[in-house]
């Protein structure tokens, strides 16, 4: 009748076990994959970003150093013109022109050459543009290079309006200082520095003191425009630094800066944060799907091995319970064998006062056949006879009728029950045995005990059992007393039978429901009473407790609910 | 045969009643006790030959009254009553010096053979210890004073 009732706890036992199982196995290599994964792009990340770094700075110290070998080459070229020549020879159009073109060839970046006299006044021009006559003392480079003899400027717009930036020499002939000036094509300059490229977005470029940008920036940025990042840049003065900034626009980037001795301009190579981080992000998306293959691989693998284990728990638990079951039919069988020597004694009894009216009745017949008269008397004799004889009977009766109840193979079948009768009849079946060890039995079961809905015979097992027990540990005691208590609640009833018997040692108590265990002698007992009651106690939703004291008692005590949801 | 003085020890009262009566029928005077400690009170009270002692009862159990009878009076035979599942306490009786034991249920005429031939014992033996004291005192004569002052 609960087939379908076990199969369904059975499923959802097996779903469960499978869930517990699978979150247990799958939880922990996923935390250790995480842990891994995550070391791993940790150390990738700074290593990456590490390389990135040292790859910027380097770039910026070689440009750095091809620059300034640029300007000190462009300045030698012009001390060499200025060393070599008058400044009379040089004023004259033709000599001009004549070295220009040989300046020219050496390197195409110069565009104009221009002599200056101590005043300022450009006294010779050689170049696209028409310069001479105008004075330049007032003109920043000037001033400039009048003080340092050497000077490179920043890049202005000048009289011509566009973008240049010019190298200048002083030189001084029988203490009188003329100048010499060089303009540098912006464009050729630009190139030097321009093309440099790292990664995606890894681009040079040089600004001066201000921040005003030297050459073009490729990602946005014209000439003579101010830098909106300078501010954040690092500099140090004799070495490149390498440093994570970020941009006017709020965009993470890489930067390197060293700074130009000849000019003070800074350069600067710098690269996006995502594009040097690119790398990185494939890592990681590599990562993220070995994860998730891996993980799908783990998870279904522990779902099958999750399956099978839980599918194993499920059946060795189904044996168990079916060895349960077994074991409370051992029981029982152990009990029956030792009960039964019991029951016949105890049926002896009877016998013998049967015997006894049989050959009392026997006798009168005797009599009588023999010539008394069958009066008043005999026939009252006879009949008091043969009424014991049916009291002795129905004696009998009760104790095998007792006995088959006990050893009846009983399937868990539901009553109603009145506990206090069921108690009643208990202790019936056990008082003239507890007489003859002159044990008294107290029942102290509220009589108001609300009925409740359980097993009767596998309750009068469990109780025969303890009752059994009790007189056991009492028989030795000159005043044993055993009670039987009860209690209820919401949903449980209690029954408790204490005794005041020799108790139970603190050692044994922890084994007293373990199959087999007994403390009784060798041949006494089975070991597999209180196993079975606490078998079936549990099989009826109820659960059973001892406590004990040695030399004082045990208490065991039996919560059954009031209602049993029979479990399997 | 009818001067057998019987004691009867049994907590089943109406065995005890049935079975007096038909004991007394047959010509043995009986008496009947309850339990151990009644019996050992009719023993001190009253000349007893043989004892039908129950081996289960409430209280002192036969073993114990069993013990007490034969420390007290050696020469009452005692048969113990014993059921099917006991056989062992029928011979932890007979060691302690019962005379013969019987199986319950058990017929009248069992239970009356047994206790003439306990009877019968004890005569004889009560005859061996009064010859042994008649030839005693023939042979000494001046011994019976010194005896009956001891006794």
């Amino acid at each position: 009748m609960n087939d379908t009732g076990s199969e369904n706890i059975g499923a959802e036992k097996f779903s469960r076990i499978r869930r517990i199982i699978l979150t247990r196995v799958l939880l922990a290599p996923f935390i250790i994959l995480m842990i891994v994964c995550s070391t791993l792009v940790y150390y990738f990340a700074t290593n990456l970003f590490d390389r990135v770094a040292s790859e910027l700075t380097r770039v910026a110290d070689d440009h750095r150093y091809l620059i300034e070998q640029f300007f000190s080459e462009r300045t030698e070229d012009l001390q060499f013109i200025a060393g070599s020549n008058s400044f009379q020879s040089l004023r004259r159009q033709e000599r001009l022109s004549e070295i220009f073109h040989v300046l020219q060839s050496t390197s195409p970046a110069f565009l104009d050459l221009g002599v200056f006299d101590k005043e300022g006044n450009h006294v010779a021009y050689e170049g696209p543009y028409r310069l001479e006559g105008k004075n330049y003392s007032q003109a920043e480079w000037f001033k400039a290079v009048c003080e340092k003899s050497i000077y490179i400027s920043d890049v202005f717009m000048g009289f011509r309006n566009t973008p240049h930036f010019i190298i200048a020499v002083k030189k001084i002939e029988d203490g009188v200082s003329w100048y010499l000036r060089a303009t540098i094509d912006t464009q050729f300059f630009n190139n030097l520095v321009e093309n440099i490229r790292v990664g995606k977005t890894g681009e040079a470029y040089l600004i001066n003191k201000d921040g005003v940008f030297q050459t073009r920036k490729r990602s946005g940025g014209l000439l003579m425009e101010v830098d909106p990042n300078f501010k954040g840049y690092q500099s140090a003065p004799h070495r490149i630094m390498s440093f994570t900034g970020r941009d006017h626009q709020g965009g993470r980037c890489l930067c390197a800066t060293g700074r130009l001795k000849s000019t003070g301009w800074f350069m600067v190579v710098r690269q996006d944060y995502f594009d040097a981080a690119s790398p990185l992000i494939r890592a990681v998306m590599v990562a993220i799907g070995l994860v998730f293959i891996g993980g799908a691989g783990v998870v279904l693998i522990a779902f099958f091995l999750a399956s099978g284990l839980a599918n194993r728990l499920t059946l060795a638990d189904a044996e168990k319970r079916e060895m349960g079951s077994q074991l409370i039919m051992a029981g029982k069988l152990a009990e029956v064998g030792e009960m039964s020597a019991g029951m016949a004694h105890e049926i002896n009894n009877p016998l013998q006062v049967m015997i006894s009216e049989i050959t009392m009745i026997n006798d009168l017949f005797e009599d009588c056949r023999a010539g008394d008269p069958m009066d008043t008397e005999t026939l009252g004799l006879m009949s008091e006879s043969v009424d014991q004889i049916g009291l002795q009977i129905k004696r009998c009766s009760n104790i095998t009728q007792g006995l088959l109840k006990f050893a009846r193979k009983t399937e868990p079948v539901v009553r109603s029950i009145v506990p206090h009768e069921m108690i009643g009849e208990i202790v019936a079946m056990v008082e003239h045995q507890a007489h003859l060890e002159d044990i008294t039995i107290r029942q102290e079961v509220d009589p108001g005990l609300p009925e409740i809905e359980s097993d009767p015979a596998q309750l009068q097992q469990v109780f025969l059992n303890l009752l059994n027990n009790a007189i056991y540990a009492v028989k030795d005691k000159d005043d044993g007393e055993i009670r039987i208590t009860s209690d209820v609640d919401d949903e449980f009833i209690l029954l408790a039978i204490a005794d005041n018997g020799c108790g139970i040692d603190p050692d044994q108590l922890k084994r007293i429901f373990v199959p087999f265990f007994t403390s009784k002698p060798v041949g006494k007992g089975t070991g597999l009473g209180l196993s079975t009651c606490y078998g079936i106690v549990e099989g009826l939703g109820g659960n059973i407790t001892v406590t004990s004291e040695l030399n004082v008692g045990s208490v065991f005590k039996v919560h059954l609910p009031r209602a049993v949801s029979l479990k399997k | 045969m009818s001067n057998v003085q019987l004691l009867i020890v049994d907590d089943e009262e109406r065995f005890l009643k049935t079975t007096k009566a038909l004991m007394e029928k047959r010509g043995i005077s009986t008496k009947t006790a309850a339990s151990g400690v009644e019996a050992l009170r009719i023993l001190d009270e009253t000349n007893v030959d043989v004892v039908i002692l129950d081996v289960k009862m409430p209280g002192m159990d036969g073993e114990v009254t069993l013990k007490r009878i034969k420390q007290t009076y050696p020469l009452i035979e005692v048969i113990m009553l014993t059921g099917h599942g006991s056989v062992d306490s029928a011979v932890v009786g007979l060691k302690m010096g019962a005379f013969d034991y019987v199986l319950k249920p058990c017929d009248i005429p069992e239970i009356l053979e047994k206790v003439e031939n306990a009877y019968v014992k004890k005569q004889a033996m009560e005859n061996k210890i009064r010859k042994v004291q008649v030839d005693r005192m023939i042979s000494h004569p001046m011994a019976v004073f010194d005896k009956n002052g001891k006794d």
